[in-house]
């Protein structure tokens, strides 16, 4: 020990000093020469700091702690301390990742001060903080750590947010990271606090309400894709639920709307919905139904939506499915009613078309559909409703959103015109420009199999949610155009080159078409000839081509085939060689037949796109 | 209660074998000396019968045995003790028989039995006893010639005959009033300098004595924060606590050559115990007197080292002299600024100017000599 250093050094130094010197040889002296100084010198700030240096640096937890405690009583404008509180509140925040020893060293610390302590460093902080975005995370961080401090801060960092998002750079969008501080983890925080009541003007909770449906749909990918880079939120429905409860609380709303619990289920709460509205009273604010009726209708919606892309078995393709007007014959008996809403069709039996869908289970798309198109319905019966719905669709931009459920809806209502501004013009022409663009997109990689349900009986409307597979919507195609080549026909007189396209078009969903031949054999019958150019390369059906064969026989009336190019030529050289061309005839039928085990949906396929020219002909 | 009553009762007493009578008596002692109304006559009946029948220390006619109760009867009579105080429930009449049984006159005379019933009662361990014998030890002053004795026949049941020291470990938890009370005791046992040659406390006694207050550091005050229950009328001794008697272990040890770094634990542990007390006006912790009891050691010490021929500046460079000033120094300081001190402060601050240099020390008292 060297005593000369007396007159060199302070008191203070000297204490410190001997405490630090001490470290090296017995901790416990260190200890004692420490106490001694921070009781010598209470209001001393090096000297105090400097305990807590040596107890921080031993690793002394407990004794860093208590050290750390006086001093942030004491001493808070001092910035060594600052930049001390600063490190721990920043090892708060990342202690999920607390690889680092300081990092660990400094939350074990902040656990063991006093809890009032504690809300004074994370006050102190945020309000020392320049940056708002820091200021903000600190003061959640606080009301996470002390929900006590929720009543005298909550309110106030609501506040701080929305001005904050309102300023900031990217504040329109709506994923900003304010608006995330605010609705993922602020909201969420205040709802858990049971009684919380914010002091906030109702205008303002309007807003936020708007925001947090904003944030919520745009995270679900209602506005537009969400970027990867982006949150995403599990549950997000859940989540916003859970704040619209919150929010409608804080508006005095009807607890009864607002009760999005466990038990809810989607007819439950349309149920609630349909006797509110009943038993409300004339004097209530409306908005809270156009909130809770618009919520609802998106979160059906999403349902519908979600529900027309399946989730398929591990290893195979998903299949997505579309609304589309399919076909009838009405020979067949009607399919029996079994939808939950058959009540309708008691009214106006034939207004409500049948819909149906390629195997039972997916029948919860058209129970989806038909929850939306309540919804939906629901919100056009009220002219108030549909006013304030509207502006609350632009005002959310969900416009877009809705176009799909609008064409499908209109599709349902029959009104096609309505549909058409979401759509292409539509006539027989334009819906083979149509097909011709939908043949390339087929999903090679997503097969399927030709449907069985696209026709059905009776004499209502029929509408099918069609899967996008390859093989069912050129099923589909052809079908249209096999509808449409027929019904054009119906304007001329006699049309050869129609009549065998849909010969060719009848094949591919054989023998469900098979109804089509007997009126186009009629045809032929009648007017003693066919000539079909094509016949040769498409037609290789065996009961068609037995059809044919049996009417070119002397039984079936003897009319001329011209089914072989040039034959006819050479026909009305000689009358000898007419012994030749039957031979022919016989020949390319033969021909015909050995193929008929060729694939049809690329034959069809083939047909549409290489006779382009000579389809459109006949569709004029 | 009659004379006649009296003699009728010692006779059927005296009909009983021992250790029945005890037993009987010791039902009895309990109703006289408990009673509602408590009589000096009855008072005296229980002496007599506790003399006669319990300890077996006069006969009949009240003449003195000059035999001691045989080995065997002292166990019996343990036995009994033990189970008397265990099984009492009412703690103020049970801390009445204690006392009355080992008073201070007494207590000298029966110190063997005593010692005996709390070491078995620390062993077993049996709070019930341990709370009447802290409660013997602060009435009859816990830095007492009985206290002594009784932490001295401690030491040597738990610290010199069974060399580990675990079956006391959690004591502290146990009964904190009596280990504060016996912890206050065992400090005036050793670094007495007034004997001709100082003891100084086994290893594993200090090494407790560490790992008690090291981990408690409430239990020096723990005699103070919990009023005994006494019999009604009883003046409450306050205990004094241990922190001044084994600061000064802390303190002489290095002048002494005792080096062990239990010492320097103990001294922060006791440092670490004066920061927790409770602030109490007027203070109650620390007698300042007691406190300065180390400095006549030091002097004596530093008046060695003059006697050595050594220069001024040696003397005071004397590394154990310095360690020492520095722990005297230290404890000072602490006490002080926890305002636990009670007596005559300006005595000790300038008592202790009288010490050879220290800058600590000189620090400490011209910080206090200034607050004044």
């Amino acid at each position: 020990m060297d005593l000369d250093v007396d007159l060199d050094i302070s008191d203070e130094d000297y204490v410190i000093e001997r405490a630090k010197s001490s470290l090296k040889t017995d901790s416990y002296e260190a200890k004692a020469w420490m106490i001694t100084a921070k009781t010598l010198y209470p209001n001393n700030f090096g000297v105090q700091f400097e305990a807590y240096c040596i107890e921080k640096n031993a690793g002394h937890v407990k004794e860093a702690a208590k050290c750390f405690s006086d001093l942030i009583g004491k001493f808070h404008e001092k910035p060594e301390l600052w930049k001390e509180i600063e490190s721990i509140t920043t090892a708060l925040r990342a202690e999920s990742d607390n690889n680092d020893t300081e990092t660990q060293f400094l939350c074990e610390m902040f656990k063991h001060i006093s809890t009032d302590v504690q809300h004074t460093l994370l006050l102190l902080t945020a309000n020392h903080c320049e940056d708002t975005m820091e200021h903000c995370r600190l003061l959640l961080l606080l009301l996470q750590r002390f929900p006590i401090a929720i009543t005298s801060y909550g309110s106030r960092l609501v506040d701080t947010l929305i001005s904050a998002e309102k300023h900031s750079h990217n504040g329109s969008y709506p994923l900003n990271s304010y608006r995330k501080l605010l609705v993922c983890d602020l909201l969420p925080l205040l709802a858990n606090e049971f009684s919380v009541k914010l002091d906030l003007s109702s205008k303002l909770l309007y807003k936020i309400l708007n925001k947090s449906i904003e944030f919520y749909l745009c995270s679900m990918g209602f506005l537009g894709r969400v970027s990867q880079d982006e949150v995403k939120i599990e549950n997000g429905w859940e989540k916003l639920f859970a704040v619209v409860e919150f929010l409608g609380k804080q508006l005095c709303w009807d607890p009864y709307l607002i009760a999005f619990n466990n038990s809810w289920s989607k007819e439950g709460y349309w149920q609630k919905i349909l006797t509110f509205c009943q038993l409300k009273q004339s004097n209530i604010d409306e908005k809270q139904l156009v909130f809770c009726l618009l919520l609802f209708f998106l979160y059906c919606l999403d349902d519908y939506i979600s529900s027309l892309t399946p989730e398929s078995s591990p290893g195979q393709v998903q299949t997505a499915y579309v609304l589309v007007e399919t076909f009838l014959d009405p020979t067949l008996p009607a399919p029996p009613i079994e939808t939950k809403f058959k009540r309708r069709r008691s009214d106006a039996d034939s207004l409500y078309p049948h819909i149906s869908v390629e195997k039972p289970e997916l029948k919860h798309i058209i129970n989806n559909f038909f929850m939306s198109t309540s919804c939906w319905e629901f919100l056009l019966t009220s002219e108030n409703l549909h006013r304030e719905f509207t502006k609350l669709c632009s005002h959310l931009k969900i416009d877009v959103f809705l176009t799909g459920f609008i064409i499908d809806y209109m599709i349902y209502k029959g009104r096609y015109e309505d549909a058409l501004p979401y759509l292409q013009k539509s006539n027989c022409s334009a819906c083979f420009e149509q097909i011709l663009l939908i043949i390339p997109l087929l999903p090679a990689n997503n097969v399927g199999n030709i449907s069985t349900t696209l026709i059905v009986g009776g004499g209502q409307r029929h509408l099918h949610f069609l899967p996008l597979t390859q093989l069912v919507v050129l099923q589909y195609c052809v079908k249209l155009l096999l509808r449409c080549v027929t019904e054009n026909m119906q304007k001329h007189n006699y049309n050869e080159l129609a009549i065998g396209h849909a010969l060719v078009l009848t094949q591919l969903d054989w023998p469900q078409e098979e109804e089509f031949i007997p009126p186009l054999m009629e045809k032929i019958k009648l007017h003693g000839s066919f000539h079909y150019p094509l016949f040769q390369n498409y037609i290789i059906n065996v009961d068609i081509l037995e059809e044919l064969t049996f009417l070119w026989t002397n039984q079936g009336g003897q009319i001329t085939l011209e089914i072989i190019p040039h034959l006819g030529q050479r026909r009305i050289g000689t009358r000898g060689a007419d012994k030749g061309a039957k031979e022919e005839i016989k020949q390319a039928i033969r021909r015909q037949v050995a193929r008929s085990n060729e694939k049809l949906d690329e034959l069809l396929v083939k047909f549409i796109t290489h006779e382009r020219s000579q389809i459109l002909q006949v569709l004029m | 209660m009659s004379v006649a009553s009296d003699i009728n009762l010692k006779q059927v007493l005296r009909k009983l074998e021992y250790p029945v009578c005890a037993k009987e008596s010791l039902t009895k002692i309990g109703e006289l000396i408990c009673g509602r109304i408590t009589s000096i006559k009855n008072m005296d009946l229980a002496l007599d019968l506790m003399s006669e029948f319990i300890f077996c220390e006069v006969d009949r006619r009240g003449n003195k045995k000059t035999n001691a109760i045989s080995p065997l009867l002292e166990l019996q009579l343990l036995e009994i003790l033990f189970d008397y105080f265990t099984s009492a429930t009412n703690e103020s009449a049970k801390n009445t028989v204690f006392l009355s049984l080992f008073s201070g006159t007494t207590a000298v005379l029966r110190a063997g039995i005593l010692s005996k019933l709390v070491s078995v009662a620390a062993g077993i361990p049996s709070p019930s006893i341990l709370v009447s014998a802290s409660t013997w030890m602060q009435q009859l002053g816990n830095t007492s010639i009985h206290s002594c004795k009784l932490a001295e026949s401690l030491v040597t049941d738990y610290f010199a005959l069974i060399p580990g020291n675990s079956r006391l470990k959690t004591l502290p938890e146990i009964a904190p009033q009596f280990v504060a009370n016996f912890l206050t005791a065992v400090a005036e046992i050793y670094f007495m300098d007034h004997k001709k040659e100082p003891t100084f406390p086994p290893y594993n006694l200090l090494e407790t004595i560490t790992n008690f207050i090291s981990s408690n550091s409430s239990l020096c005050i723990a005699a103070q924060q919990r009023q005994a229950l006494l019999p009604p009328g009883a003046i409450a001794m306050e205990a004094t606590t241990p922190i001044a008697g084994l600061f000064r272990w802390c303190i002489l040890a290095p002048l002494y050559n005792q080096n062990s770094e239990l010492y320097s634990q103990l001294h922060l542990a006791l440092l670490d115990s004066l920061l927790e007390i409770p602030y109490t006006n007027p203070p109650k912790a620390v007698c300042a007197q007691h406190l300065a009891a180390p400095v006549r050691s030091i002097m004596m010490y530093f008046n060695e080292l003059k006697k050595q021929n050594k220069s001024l500046n040696e003397i005071i460079e004397d590394a154990p002299l310095q360690k020492s000033l520095d722990r005297q120094a230290q404890a000072i300081q602490v006490s002080l600024s926890v305002r636990c001190v009670y007596g005559k402060v300006d005595d000790l601050l300038n008592h202790l100017q009288v010490l050879p240099y220290n800058k600590l020390m000189k620090i400490v008292i011209h910080t206090h000599k200034q607050i004044k």
